[in-house]
């Protein structure tokens, strides 16, 4: 299914462009701002530190958090897996009688399911943020963390919206803004249930915070009475100083803002005698494998993790596959790593076996994650097995290819007996440009898509013999 | 309730998730650091909250000179204003200009609060044709709840103020009280609001340096609704071309009254 998305994607010139478009647009604009902060470069450095201070503490984190909720008058919900989520999203939609629902964007929700679950229930709902809303109405799924539609053209959303809105046709993004701003208006103010994620909690505070630009998380958590928030439980930072740290760089990364257009620190259903916002207020915090993680620590590192995309707009694989090849919510480095750990490392081999380790997500992003060390991890993984992780050993002709080229290797003479070998064997393999077009069963793979540069005529060693006598 | 025979009984899911969480964690072996939360400011956030404090006339000014080099780029309006009472003729001005975006009548609503209230909108002769609302509401009566609302809706110019104003990123930042209703920032589709030159902070770490560490700030919390607001709504979602207006205010109008001493 990777390979498959992945070569569609490639043949696509339309998503060329788009995404390299994306990607010379956000990339560099990130890295400038990461530069010019007034805590000076280290900040970076700093934040990581904080982050992995909350989660390496996340029990008190969390309780902290849900007892100052609470204390708002907030209900908190512990969901250990994605259905436990679902049951107490729906258990609070019935309670309340809900009958539209209005979402700001969340890959919480998507990891869930949770859309197909309200709507089996006979319940409407309309993602709002307008990237979400156009895949929604187009049914597809998302191919950005942040820019969700990034793989469609005005052209493409021009055709839908006629179809689906009765709109006139037009190719222009204002005049479709404009189209989704008139149709979801009327949702929001029919809506009697927001549902929003969770960018970052502050437990010290007892605040979960909201980012967006088109001020739609605001209105999906104003206009409604009921406002269920919906976090995966690493999302959390100490205290307030932190808090603000990390949430500027995510703003960096995501959309390389100096903070994004508008934040809300939500702790709370309104009060009685508040003119307005939902009178009910859920928080559902979400395990659903994170604990997993949390206990090897190996990928803990990975839940500090704050979905901003820096990765996505930087990575020369997703620059090229775009987010579908992915075939979960998080697409990019930060699925390669993620998505295996949530999902199963085997079902998704494909994802960090496709990633290069060119360490360019590593230096993009805004809490310097290592994500090229996880991914060899995750290869170390599948090569080696992993009972803890349910991983079986992915393939043992290649384990045995390799056990067999290390025991060449620690030999010098069968070492140039092979070389010499190979010399001669290569002269018979159909190649063009001084380069190996094909070569022969089990190494076809390698040149199915590349060609080969012949071994060299004298190594090294030889030439230094020949040329220096061995010497310096 | 604990394990029993290896299988796990009914247990309440919230210990039982804190309880997988500590077990990942290594406790109780591994206990949590001291300084897990802050109590007492650094001598940094120190310096900051004096620096706020005794922030003259003059480096306010370099404040207002740094969010006029800020507000082009994210498309918001800066309005210096000498006087309370020229401030609300300039409102009274944008309301006559401006033309509404759904349907053709206009109507104005505003946050119950002093520096708005004092602004006298409705005294205004030239607008004595436009309804001008307020969301003064005392908890009691629902149906007044729902008339705010309607008349939230209907209108096509929110008037608030905010409780700072940050320079260097042109952030409002507004926590929630009674009578400052949170949709009047966000459905009309133009956001006027008015703040004081004193109001003013130089950056985002002085915002939260206060919130933090300011007695009164303390105090009263973030509230359970703390906003910041850069600029009006925006989106690039369509080939990452940016429009203004997606769905919350499409213009945001900021004005500041710079009187140099104020008589209130």
């Amino acid at each position: 299914m990777y390979k498959k998305t992945a070569k569609k994607a490639i043949a696509d010139p339309i998503l060329q462009s788009a995404l390299s478009g994306l990607q010379g647009r956000l990339g560099p604009a990130t890295a400038s701002l990461y530069k010019n902060q007034p805590e000076g470069p280290d900040l970076r450095a700093k934040a990581h530190a904080y982050r992995r201070k909350a989660v390496d503490n996340l029990d008190i984190m969390l309780v902290t958090l849900a007892e100052k909720i609470r204390q708002n008058g907030g209900e908190v919900h512990f969901a250990a897996t994605a259905s436990d989520a679902v049951a107490i999203c729906l258990d609070i939609a019935e309670k309340n009688n809900v009958k539209h629902v209005v979402k700001g964007k969340s890959m919480v929700t998507e990891e869930i399911g949770l859309n197909r679950a309200l709507m089996d229930k006979g319940i409407e709902v309309n993602e709002t943020d307008l990237g979400e809303y156009i895949i929604q109405l187009a049914g597809e799924k998302p191919s950005h963390i942040v820019a969700p539609a990034i793989h469609k053209t005005r052209k493409e959303v021009g055709q839908l919206f006629t179809e689906k809105l009765g709109t006139p046709y037009t190719d222009d993004p204002p005049t479709l803004t404009w189209d989704a701003r008139q149709a979801l208006r009327k949702k929001f103010m029919a809506a009697d249930m927001g549902v929003s994620g969770c960018n970052l909690a502050c437990a010290e505070t007892g605040h979960i915070t909201t980012v967006s630009n088109e001020g739609n998380i605001r209105m999906a958590t104003t206009l409604p009475r009921v406002h269920v928030a919906f976090m995966g439980m690493e999302r959390i930072a100490a205290n307030l100083e932190e808090h603000q740290a990390i949430l500027r760089l995510m703003s960096m990364g995501a959309a390389a803002q100096q903070i994004g257009g508008y934040v809300s620190y939500i702790g709370g259903p309104a009060a009685p005698d508040h003119a307005d916002g939902p009178a009910s207020f859920h928080l559902v915090i979400l395990d659903n494998g994170r604990s997993r993680i949390l206990a090897d620590e190996e990928f803990r590192e990975m839940l500090c993790c704050i979905r901003c995309g820096a990765c996505l707009n930087v990575c020369p694989v997703y620059g090229k596959i775009g987010g579908h090849a992915y075939g979960s919510a998080y697409t990019g480095p930060v699925g390669a790593v993620v998505t295996p750990l949530l999902g199963g490392i085997n079902e998704a081999s494909n994802l960090c076996q496709g990633e290069t380790l060119c360490g360019a997500c590593r230096v993009a992003c805004p809490l310097e994650l290592n994500l090229p060390r996880m991914l060899l991890a995750l290869r170390a993984k599948l090569s080696e097995g992993d009972s803890r992780w349910d991983v079986k050993p992915k393939s043992r002709p290649e384990k045995m290819l390799f056990q067999i080229w290390s025991r060449v290797n620690c030999n010098r003479k069968f070492y140039d007996i092979l070389l010499k070998l190979g010399r001669l064997i290569q002269k018979t393999m159909p190649s063009s440009n001084k380069m190996i077009r094909r070569l022969p069963w089990p190494f076809s793979g390698w040149t199915r898509s590349r060609d080969m540069k012949p071994l060299a005529e004298k190594t090294f060693m030889e030439l230094w013999k020949k040329n220096q006598g061995g010497k310096f | 309730m604990e394990k029993e025979s290896g299988r796990k009984i009914l247990m309440d899911p919230e210990k039982q998730f804190i309880n997988t969480i500590r077990t990942a964690l290594g406790r109780p072996g591994n206990q949590p650091p001291a300084t897990l939360f802050t109590t007492s400011p650094s001598q940094e956030e120190k310096i900051l909250l004096e620096k706020i404090n005794t922030r003259t006339h003059q480096e306010r000014d370099a404040l207002i000179e740094q969010l006029r080099q800020t507000v082009p780029s994210l498309h918001m309006d800066l309005h210096l204003e000498a006087s309370i009472e020229e401030t609300a003729r300039a409102i009274g001005r944008l309301i006559i200009e401006k033309e509404p975006e759904w349907g053709t009548s206009k109507s104005v609503v505003c946050w119950d609060h002093p520096l708005i209230n004092q602004l006298k909108l409705s005294e205004i002769a030239e607008l004595r044709q436009i309804p001008i609302h307020n969301t003064k509401f005392d908890g009691k009566d629902p149906q007044r709840k729902k008339e705010i609302r309607s008349q939230v809706e209907a209108s096509f110019i929110g008037i608030t103020s905010a409780d700072y104003c940050i320079a260097a990123t042109a952030t409002l930042a507004m926590k929630t009280r009674p009578g400052h209703a949170r949709s009047v920032s966000l459905v009309p589709s133009i956001h006027v609001a008015v703040v004081r030159e004193k109001q003013l902070l130089a950056d985002l770490r002085e915002l939260y340096t206060l919130l933090k560490w300011d007695e009164a700030e303390q105090k009263e919390g973030l509230t359970c609704n703390l906003t910041l607001i850069s600029g009006p709504s925006k989106t690039g979602d369509i080939e990452l071309v940016m429009v203004h207006g997606a769905h919350g205010p499409r213009e945001l109008h900021l004005f500041i009254i710079t009187e140099a001493e104020l008589s209130d």
